[in-house]
């Protein structure tokens, strides 16, 4: 019996920190009336060196057009590995994507930088649209992007 | 007897009106090519770095058809999208399976995020669009 509660006990205590290493943060993104096609956004994560980490959200799934998002596509080769099980479709004029990712806790204030690449069909590239660094403070403030996006902020 | 003949003259009479401007219209395969230089291809040099001399008229101008590329596809793209730059000849914009391009990724919610430090292994993401 004893055995068993030390057992508990271990593995309880291994679990709880394991818990609390990621959270759920709330990315939200919203867009200009800009007056073209729904545009493909590429969020991504750089470290403290500019260095390409991964990828967070592709919204657009067609890999063809990838090229135009093009620091993510400089980063990662348009290699669809780094955004299987994180794509949605391409976001609307006027409209918010609002995204929800168990995020680790050691993005936030280790000198970590959120990028959004944009782009829009016969319109013009946007390649790093918002780059916001990944601050518990910045959590909630909104900023805006160069050319499509009107507001981005992450609130965890 | 008179009546056939007449028929057959008149039938010749009819072909060669018909047939000899057509003749003499069109080109000639066996037609000698001029004695002028014909086309110089700009770039093209033989071996003792004068100027290749590419093709006789005849074949360029007023016989042979002669392709730089087999595919006469480009046209089609062009007129069928104006939009589509690409230099790809069966692709167009809506197949989503072309040859030798990168697959598509998979979509939220069929498989697992990648493991690239990123994400917890708690929930799925949840995207919504307003």
């Amino acid at each position: 019996m004893k055995s068993l509660l030390a057992s508990l006990a271990l593995t309880t205590a291994l679990t709880v920190p394991g818990l609390a290493l990621a959270r759920p943060v709330t990315l939200t993104t919203t867009l200009n009336a800009y007056g073209g096609d729904g545009a493909y956004l590429a969020l991504y994560v750089t470290d403290a060196t500019g260095a390409y980490v991964g990828s967070l959200w592709m919204a657009g799934g067609k890999s063809k057009y990838y090229e135009h998002l093009s620091d993510w596509y400089r980063a990662t080769g348009g290699d669809p590995a780094q955004i299987n099980g994180i794509t949605g479709a391409s976001v609307g004029a006027g409209r918010t994507l609002e995204i929800t990712l168990d995020l680790a806790d050691a993005l936030f204030d280790a000198g970590y930088t959120l990028h959004v690449d944009a782009a829009v069909e016969e319109m013009r590239d946007s390649p790093n649209e918002v780059a916001v660094p990944l601050t518990s403070a910045g959590a909630g403030t909104a900023v805006r992007g160069r050319r499509y996006v009107a507001s981005f902020s992450y609130a965890m | 007897m008179r009546k056939p003949l007449s028929l057959l003259v008149a039938s010749t009479a009819l072909s060669a009106a018909i047939g000899l401007p057509v003749w003499s219209a069109s080109p000639s395969l066996m037609e000698p090519a001029p004695s002028g230089p014909g086309l110089i291809v700009p770039g093209l040099r033989a071996s003792g770095g004068t100027p290749a001399q590419a093709m006789p008229r005849s074949e360029t101008v007023a016989g042979l058809l002669v392709l730089a590329s087999g595919d006469d596809d480009e046209g089609d793209d062009d007129e069928e999208d104006e939009d589509d730059d690409d230099d790809d000849d069966d692709c167009h914009d809506d197949d989503d399976d072309c040859g030798g391009r990168r697959a598509n990724p998979a979509p939220a919610g069929t498989v697992a995020p990648p493991a690239n430090g990123l994400f917890g292994t708690g929930a799925p993401p949840q995207v919504k669009v307003n």
